[in-house]
C-alpha cells in the first residue's frame, strides 16, 4: 500500500537526484511506510530523498533521544539502588547448590538416594544457621530422558545451572559419559562441580585437557569417588583373591566407561595370573541375549566380569547364566552393578537377576562404605527420608559438605557478590585445604580427585531381606596414589 | 573329525539362532502383512511388540504367576490361555490404530501415514513407560529352563523347541488361511488392487482391519514369546526389535510371508555367528551389510514380492 507521504516526496524533489536505499517499481510493493521513510525504500519510478523526510527524521531522532534520557534516568536510578540491595544479603541472601543428576525412570534407583544425601546437607547446614549467613537452596535438574541419563540433557542442564547467578557450586552428574558434555560448560563459567560417582579416568587425569577448551588452566571439576584406573585392578584383586576366579570371561556394555572398566580388570587380572578366557561387547539397547555369547567359550571360563551397569545387562546376563545352569560360575562386576538394592526394589540388580540367580555375584564400590561414623548418617538419613541410605548417598553427602565449607571460606574472605562466591568456592577447593566431610578427612589434589582412594567389596547373599536378597560388605581398601598390584591382596 | 566341545557349542548356538530367529520371524510377519496390504511401513509395529510383552506379563501376574510350572498339564492352561488373552487383546489395539491412526490418511500422500506411524510409536512407548514405570520388569518365566534335553552332547532347554514350533504353527496357519480361506482371497485381492477388489464386492475396511488384527496378534504372540524366554522386558525394547523385523522383512521380500520367516532367521542366525566368532559389538554392521548385498543384487529382497500370489 502506498503513502500519500510519499508522492509528496516525489513532487517536492526534482528527479534525478542520487539516493541510498532500495527502489521499486511497483507501488503496492511497498507495504511499509516505517520501512520505506528509514531504509529509502521508493515506490514509483523515481529516485529521491525528500527535505520533507530529513524533517520527519529529525523529528523522530529527538523522540529517540527523548526515550534514551528517560531510560538512562531510569537505569541510574535502579544501579544506585542496587548497591542498597547487595550490601544487605547476610540476613536475606539464598545460594543455591546445583544438583545434576539422573532421577527418572529406571535410574530413580541410583539418582534419589544420591540426592537425598545433598538435601540432608542442605538441610543441616541451613538448620545449623545458614551457610556464611545465606540460606540454601537446592536448584534440582535431572539428566534422565526416557529413564537413561542423557548427555546433552545433562549439559543443556548445566547451562541451565551456570546461568542462575545464585548457584554457586553443583553436585553431579551420576554417570562420566554425561560428565564429559558437562565439564566443557561448567568450566567456561568456573562453575564448581563435584561428582559422587564419576570414575571414568580422563574427567581429572590424562585426557582431560579436552573438557576444558575454554579455561585449560583452570581447573572446576571435581570427585570424591575413585576413579576406573583404580576400580578395574580392585576388582581385579576381588575376582581373583575372593571370587576365586582363574579364567574369566569379560563383557562390557560399549559404553566408554563399560570399555574403561574392562581394560583396566583386564590387564590387572593378567597381572594378577588369570587369564581372560573372551571379551565380548554387547549394547543392550540393541540385543538383550547374552546366550550366544556366553554359549560361544564351549563351557571354557570359570567366572563373568560384566563391565557394565544392571539396567544395560547387568542383571540380564545372571538371569542368563542361571537358565543355561552356570551358577556356580561368579559374576563379578563394577560399581554399575553394585548398588547394594534390595531384591524386589524397582530397577535394583538382584531384581533384574531374579534372587535365584543373583547367589555368589561380587562387585566393587568406588567410594568408602564404612565411614567413619555410619550410624550417625544412616540415622539422620532415616530420619529425613524413611530409607536407608544408598550407595552414594555419604559419597554425595560429602560433595555437599565440601561446598558448603567452601561457600564458609570464600564469605570469610570478602566474597560479597554472587560471582564472587562462586569463584572464591573454586579456588578454595582446589586449594588443598582440608575438608572435614562425613567420608573422613579428605583433600582435593590439582588434579580434582579426592586424597582417598577407597574402594569397597560387595558380594551378594540371597537370603537377605526376608529371601528377597541383598548385598554384604566385604572390606575396604585405601588405594592411596598408585594402582593397587598383586601384593595389596590380603 | 569335529573336537566334542565344538560340536556341542554349535549344536547350541544353531537352537540359539532357532530361538532369537523365531521371535525376530513372528515380528517380521506383521510388517510384512501390513506393507503387503496397505503398501504402509508400520514403524509402530516393534512398540506393539513391546506392549504384548507388557500385556502378557499383566496377565500371568495378574493369575498370580512369578515362576516356573512343573505341571505339564496347568502349563499348557496358563500358556493358552496367556496367548490367546494376549493376542486378542493385541489385536484389538492393532484394529484401533488402524481406525484412528491410518484410516483416515489412506489416500493421503504415503509420507503422511508413514510419520504418523512414528508418532504412534511414541505414544505406545510413553503409554507403556506411564502406566509401568521406565525400570526393567522381571516377567514370569512360567516355561521351565529346568526342562532339557540332550543332543550332540549340548543341553537345550525344551523352551527353545516350544519357540520354534509356536513360530512354525503361526505361520503355516497364517499362509494356509490367506491362501484357502474367503478372507484371505479378500486379503491378496485388496494387496493386488484395491479398487478393483471393492468392485468385486470386497469390504475393504474390514479386510484391512483384519490383517492389522492378525499382524498384532503375531506381534503379541511374539511378545509373550520373549517375556518367557529372556525374562526382563523394558519399554524401550520395541524400537530395535522392530528395526531388525523390519530388516529381515526387507531381506526376505517385503510383502511374502514366508521372505519374512526367512529373514528373521537369517538375521537370528547371522547374530549367533557374530557372538561365535567373538565379534558380538559388530552384529548390527554384519546385519545391515547383509541386508546390502542382498538388496543391491536382489532389489525386491530373497523370495522376491510376487505381482500375484502373496502367500
Amino acid at each position: 500500500m502506498s503513502s500519500p507521504a510519499l508522492y509528496r516526496v516525489q513532487e517536492e524533489v526534482p528527479e534525478g537526484v542520487a539516493y541510498r536505499g532500495h527502489r521499486f517499481d511497483n507501488p503496492s510493493s511497498c507495504f511499509s511506510w516505517m520501512v520505506a521513510t528509514v531504509h529509502g525504500c521508493q515506490c514509483g519510478p523515481h529516485v529521491a530523498i525528500g527535505r520533507t523526510r530529513n524533517i520527519r527524521r529529525k523529528e523522530e531522532l529527538m523522540k529517540l533521544r527523548n526515550l534514551g534520557v528517560l531510560g538512562a534516568a531510569g537505569m541510574l536510578a535502579i544501579t544506585a539502588a542496587v548497591p542498597a540491595f547487595a550490601q544487605s544479603p547476610a540476613s536475606m541472601g539464598t545460594l543455591k547448590i546445583g544438583i545434576e543428576l539422573p532421577l527418572s525412570g529406571a535410574s530413580v534407583a541410583n539418582g534419589e538416594p544420591t540426592k537425598n544425601g545433598i538435601l540432608l546437607a542442605i538441610k543441616q547446614a541451613n538448620e545449623a544457621g545458614g551457610v556464611g549467613g545465606y540460606t540454601l537452596v537446592d536448584n534440582t535438574q535431572d539428566d534422565a530422558k526416557d529413564g537413561v541419563p542423557n548427555p546433552e540433557q545433562g549439559a543443556a542442564n548445566m547451562a541451565t545451572l551456570v546461568a542462575d547467578e545464585a548457584v554457586v557450586g553443583v553436585v553431579g552428574p551420576f554417570n562420566s559419559g554425561v560428565a564429559r558434555f558437562e565439564i566443557p560448560v561448567s568450566n567456561a563459567a568456573g562453575l564448581a562441580q563435584c561428582s559422587p560417582a564419576n570414575t571414568g579416568v580422563d574427567l581429572t587425569k590424562e585426557g582431560s585437557e579436552a573438557y576444558r577448551p575454554e579455561k585449560p588452566d583452570q581447573r572446576n571439576y571435581f570427585r570424591v569417588a575413585t576413579p576406573d584406573d583404580i576400580q578395574g585392578p580392585a576388582a581385579a584383586a576381588l575376582a581373583y583373591n575372593d571370587a576365586g576366579a582363574r579364567n574369566i570371561f569379560v563383557v562390557d556394555d560399549t559404553t566408554a566407561f563399560g570399555v574403561g572398566v574392562g581394560d583396566s580388570f583386564s590387564a590387572a587380572f593378567i597381572e594378577l595370573g588369570g587369564t581372560i578366557a573372551g571379551r565380548q561387547g554387547n549394547d543392550y539397547a540393541e540385543n538383550q541375549d547374552f546366550n550366544p555369547m556366553l554359549t560361544a567359550l564351549g563351557g571354557n571360563f570359570d567366572s563373568v566380569f560384566f563391565a557394565g551397569t544392571q539396567t544395560l545387562g547387568g542383571g540380564q546376563i545372571r538371569k542368563q547364566m542361571g537358565q543355561q545352569d552356570i551358577l556356580d560360575k561368579p559374576l563379578i562386576g563394577p560399581d554399575g552393578i553394585a548398588d547394594l538394592q534390595a531384591g524386589g526394589n524397582e530397577g535394583a540388580f538382584i531384581t533384574l537377576a531374579g534372587v535365584e540367580n543373583s547367589g555368589n555375584v561380587w562387585g566393587t564400590t568406588a567410594g568408602i562404605n564404612e565411614i567413619p561414623d555410619p550410624e550417625a548418617f544412616k540415622v539422620a538419613y532415616s530420619a529425613e527420608f524413611g530409607q536407608d541410605p544408598g550407595a552414594y548417598s555419604a559419597l554425595a553427602y560429602a560433595c555437599a559438605q565440601i561446598l558448603i565449607q567452601s561457600i564458609d571460606a570464600a564469605v570469610a574472605a570478602g566474597a560479597t557478590d554472587m560471582a564472587g562466591i562462586r569463584e572464591g568456592v573454586r579456588a578454595n577447593v582446589f586449594s588443598g585445604a582440608e575438608f572435614t566431610t562425613v567420608l573422613g578427612p579428605l583433600s582435593i589434589d590439582a588434579n580434582g580427585d579426592s586424597s582417598q582412594k577407597f574402594i569397597s567389596f560387595w558380594k551378594t547373599d540371597p537370603t537377605l531381606n526376608e529371601g528377597k536378597g541383598g548385598w554384604v560388605f566385604v572390606r575396604q581398601q585405601d588405594f592411596g596414589g598408585a594402582a593397587p598390584a598383586a601384593s595389596t591382596a590380603p | 573329525m569335529l573336537d566334542d566341545t565344538l560340536v556341542a557349542t554349535l549344536t547350541a548356538q544353531f537352537f540359539n539362532g532357532l530361538t532369537i530367529g523365531g521371535i525376530y520371524a513372528l515380528i517380521a510377519l506383521g510388517y510384512t502383512m501390513v506393507y503387503g496390504i496397505i503398501e504402509l511401513i508400520n514403524f509402530a509395529h516393534g512398540e506393539l511388540f513391546m506392549v504384548g510383552a507388557f500385556v502378557s506379563f499383566s496377565v500371568l501376574t495378574g493369575f498370580g504367576f512369578a515362576g516356573p510350572i512343573t505341571d505339564p498339564v496347568t502349563l499348557t492352561w496358563v500358556l493358552a490361555v496367556a496367548f490367546v488373552l494376549t493376542m486378542l487383546l493385541l489385536g484389538v489395539l492393532g484394529i484401533s490404530i488402524e481406525r484412528f491412526a491410518y484410516r483416515p490418511l489412506r489416500n493421503a500422500p504415503r509420507l503422511a501415514p508413514l510419520i504418523t506411524a512414528i508418532g504412534v510409536s511414541f505414544i505406545l512407548q510413553n503409554l507403556i513407560s506411564a502406566i509401568y514405570g521406565g525400570s526393567s520388569k522381571p516377567t514370569p518365566q512360567v516355561f521351565p529352563f529346568a526342562w532339557r534335553f540332550e543332543i550332540l552332547g549340548a543341553t537345550i532347554p525344551w523352551i527353545t523347541v516350544f519357540i520354534f514350533v509356536v513360530t512354525v504353527i503361526l505361520t503355516v496357519s497364517l499362509s494356509q488361511f490367506i491362501a484357502r480361506s474367503r478372507m484371505g482371497r479378500a486379503m491378496r485381492s485388496t494387496a493386488q488392487d484395491r479398487e478393483a477388489a471393492q468392485l468385486m464386492g470386497v469390504n475393504i475396511n474390514v479386510t484391512i482391519a483384519l490383517t492389522f488384527f492378525i499382524g498384532s496378534a503375531l506381534a503379541g504372540a511374539a511378545g509373550i514369546v520373549y517375556g518367557l524366554n529372556y525374562g526382563t522386558i523394558n519399554f524401550t525394547m520395541g524400537f530395535s526389535a522392530g528395526l531388525i523385523a523390519f530388516t529381515a522383512a526387507v531381506l526376505g521380500g517385503i510383502g511374502n510371508i514366508t521372505g519374512a520367516v526367512l529373514g528373521g532367521f537369517i538375521i537370528g542366525f547371522i547374530q549367533v555367528i557374530a557372538a561365535q566368532l567373538g565379534y558380538s559389538r559388530w552384529t548390527d554392521a554384519v546385519v545391515f551389510s547383509v541386508l546390502i548385498i542382498v538388496l543391491v543384487f536382489r532389489p525386491s529382497g530373497l523370495l522376491g514380492q510376487q505381482v500375484g500370489e502373496r502367500a
